[in-house]
């Protein structure tokens, strides 16, 4: 018992104490904190074994990791010699040490596009250090601005556009929390495949975390109908049908990405819309001529003076129906009265 | 001027009258076949949000299943009431048919009487032609209601070659015709003519005219007085 105790005092003095464990780093900081060194692999190429003492301490596992708690595989000083092709390849062998302790993290990065596109034998698709760092870890959390760079430098083109997006610009001009960057769409670790028709057929979802929003929206003065007024209509009644099937439908249906854009999507206040709508319906509905985009309410409820037939219809059968089933259960039930009192 | 009417003596020695051609009793049964899938199918298109709903598509084998299943019977409906209403527009034309089942002014005549009767300002309820007010509205509402869901149907098929010919907005209101349009066929159905052709306490547990075709002499004369009388008259003076 008193062993334990002491081990736990041992443990906590070695993470808050700070002086246990810089000397455990700073032992290896003694050779690795100088520049200069540099490891050959097998393949000829060399890389500097350069750490930043600086850049370690202020990252999010300074003063709680050691060298040796990623690095295991180390024990003796010198190092003795090992054989490992390249520095990528060192790179993959070492992704597996975060799993130890970001257990979940790591499990749902191997559910990802990623991951598969790892497996399928692309080196240089990302694994945890190429988006979070490795020495110079800092929270995600603190991160939002830099987190689309780091997408960004593998997905230039793709971000190149989102810059120039609605989305994009409200971003750049100042890190905006209400709009979404790469992972508020994409997610971080299970990253979908965008190009699956599931997510196509999900990503109305996507869209109206925000979108279905009433104060987010309010403050833009943007409709916050968006969601109820799609799923009334008939794409969106199916899109949702579809999406909640296992199987897949036959032909793709619209969601808001085919009428919006995806990361090109640019505000369509001031009747933009109404233009590119007949080619957004064209590419399902071919040669439909230009009336055919007004049977699309354009996310409006129908009144007397936007969409007055569908108004009229709406209403004639919101007074039809209630008042002839009254009729016929008031004639129903005085037949019965007849039959049952005065007989 | 009255074609012959069919009289089959029953087992029991009682008389009964024919009421439906065996064409119309198929008719009847075509419309119970389609009606029912037309709802099975498209209810659950209505009510998407519901697991019923999901349950419901999924026995269909998909949302897509379902459609076809959905219009392959609503084009038999169609091609079913095109035919119903050219056979009684030639039938008419050639004076091989009346039509009975068209409203008069005795019909709103006999709506008033009937319900001064419930009331107990009339001691007896009016008597009736071969079809009362209350089959009348029925079959009206089925033709017209039927032809409201083929067309805005059809037009929800073919959008495209609508918007041709009519402002877009014909195709939303279109929508809303057919759903609602169906709501109200199928209430009317659950209350109307499950009331009256099985728990009106007159028909109680079932009306089986439509299926067997006759009517008995006895009911004839006591549910529609008017066409006994036509079809015997001698019997009827007492």
């Amino acid at each position: 018992m008193t062993n334990l105790i002491l081990i736990l005092i041992l443990n906590i003095a070695l993470a808050y104490g700070g002086g246990g464990q810089s000397e455990e780093a700073g032992g290896c900081l003694d050779c690795h904190g100088q520049k200069g060194e540099s490891l050959r692999f097998q393949d000829g190429s060399r890389k500097e074994v350069f750490v930043n003492p600086e850049e370690w301490a202020q990252s999010v596992h300074g003063g709680i990791l050691t060298c040796t708690d990623c690095h295991r595989d180390i024990s003796d000083v010198p190092h003795g010699p090992k054989k490992i092709p390249d520095a990528r390849d060192y790179t993959l062998q070492q992704s597996n040490t975060c799993q130890r302790c970001h257990y979940a993290y790591f499990t749902r990065m191997l559910d990802g596009i990623h991951y598969e596109v790892l497996k399928s034998g692309v080196r240089e698709a990302p694994t945890c250090v190429d988006c979070h760092g490795s020495h110079n870890i800092k929270s995600p959390k603190t991160l939002r601005a830099a987190l689309n760079g780091r997408c960004g430098s593998c997905h230039n083109q793709v971000f190149e556009t989102y810059k120039k997006s609605v989305h994009g610009k409200l971003f750049m001009a100042g890190n905006n929390e209400d709009v979404p960057v790469c992972t508020d769409c994409h997610g971080a670790h299970a990253i979908e495949n965008p190009n699956k028709s599931k997510f196509h057929l999900n990503s109305y979802q996507i869209c109206a975390k925000c979108h279905a929003d009433e104060d987010k929206m309010k403050r833009y003065g943007l409709n916050p109908n968006v969601l109820t007024t799609y799923l009334e209509d008939f794409h969106g009644a199916s899109t949702k049908v579809y999406a909640a099937e296992a199987r897949d439908p036959k032909r793709p249906i619209a969601t808001c990405t085919d009428c919006h854009g995806i990361h090109d999507i640019v505000s369509f206040k001031g009747g933009i819309a109404r233009q590119n709508i007949l080619k957004a319906c064209q590419r399902c509905h071919a040669q439909v001529p230009a009336a055919f985009t007004d049977s699309w309410l354009s996310h409006y409820r129908p009144s007397l003076d936007k969409y007055p037939a569908v108004w009229v219809v709406k209403w004639a059968y919101r007074i039809l129906i209630p008042l002839i089933i009254l009729g016929l259960v008031l004639h129903i039930l005085l037949h019965l009265w007849r039959l049952g009192t005065r007989r | 001027m009255t074609a012959k009417v069919k009289i089959r003596q029953r087992q029991d020695g009682t008389f009964e009258v024919e009421r439906f051609t065996p064409l119309r009793r198929i008719e009847h049964l075509m419309v119970i076949l389609t009606f029912v899938i037309l709802v099975l199918t498209g209810f659950p298109q209505k009510f998407y949000d519901t697991s019923w709903a999901a349950w419901a598509l999924n026995m269909c084998g998909g949302l897509d299943s379902a459609r076809l299943i959905h219009r392959v019977s609503g084009l038999i409906f169609s091609f079913h009431l095109f035919a119903h209403l050219a056979g009684i527009a030639i039938g008419t034309l050639a004076h091989k048919l009346t039509l009975s089942l068209l409203p008069t002014t005795r019909d709103i005549r006999d709506v008033f009487a009937t319900l001064g009767y419930y009331l107990g300002k009339r001691s007896t309820a009016p008597a009736y032609p071969k079809f009362d007010y209350r089959q009348k509205f029925e079959y009206i509402g089925i033709v017209l209601g039927g032809l409201v869901m083929v067309f805005t149907g059809l037009m929800l098929l073919y959008p495209g070659i609508v918007a041709a010919i009519l402002p877009g907005q014909f195709i939303a209101a279109a929508k809303v015709a057919h759903t609602n349009e169906a709501m109200l066929a199928f209430l009317v159905l659950l209350i109307w003519h499950v009331y009256g052709s099985h728990f009106s306490p007159e028909v109680f547990p079932m009306d089986k005219t439509i299926f067997t075709g006759y009517i008995t002499k006895e009911e004839l004369k006591h549910r529609h007085t008017l066409e006994f009388a036509r079809l015997f008259p001698e019997e009827s003076l007492d």
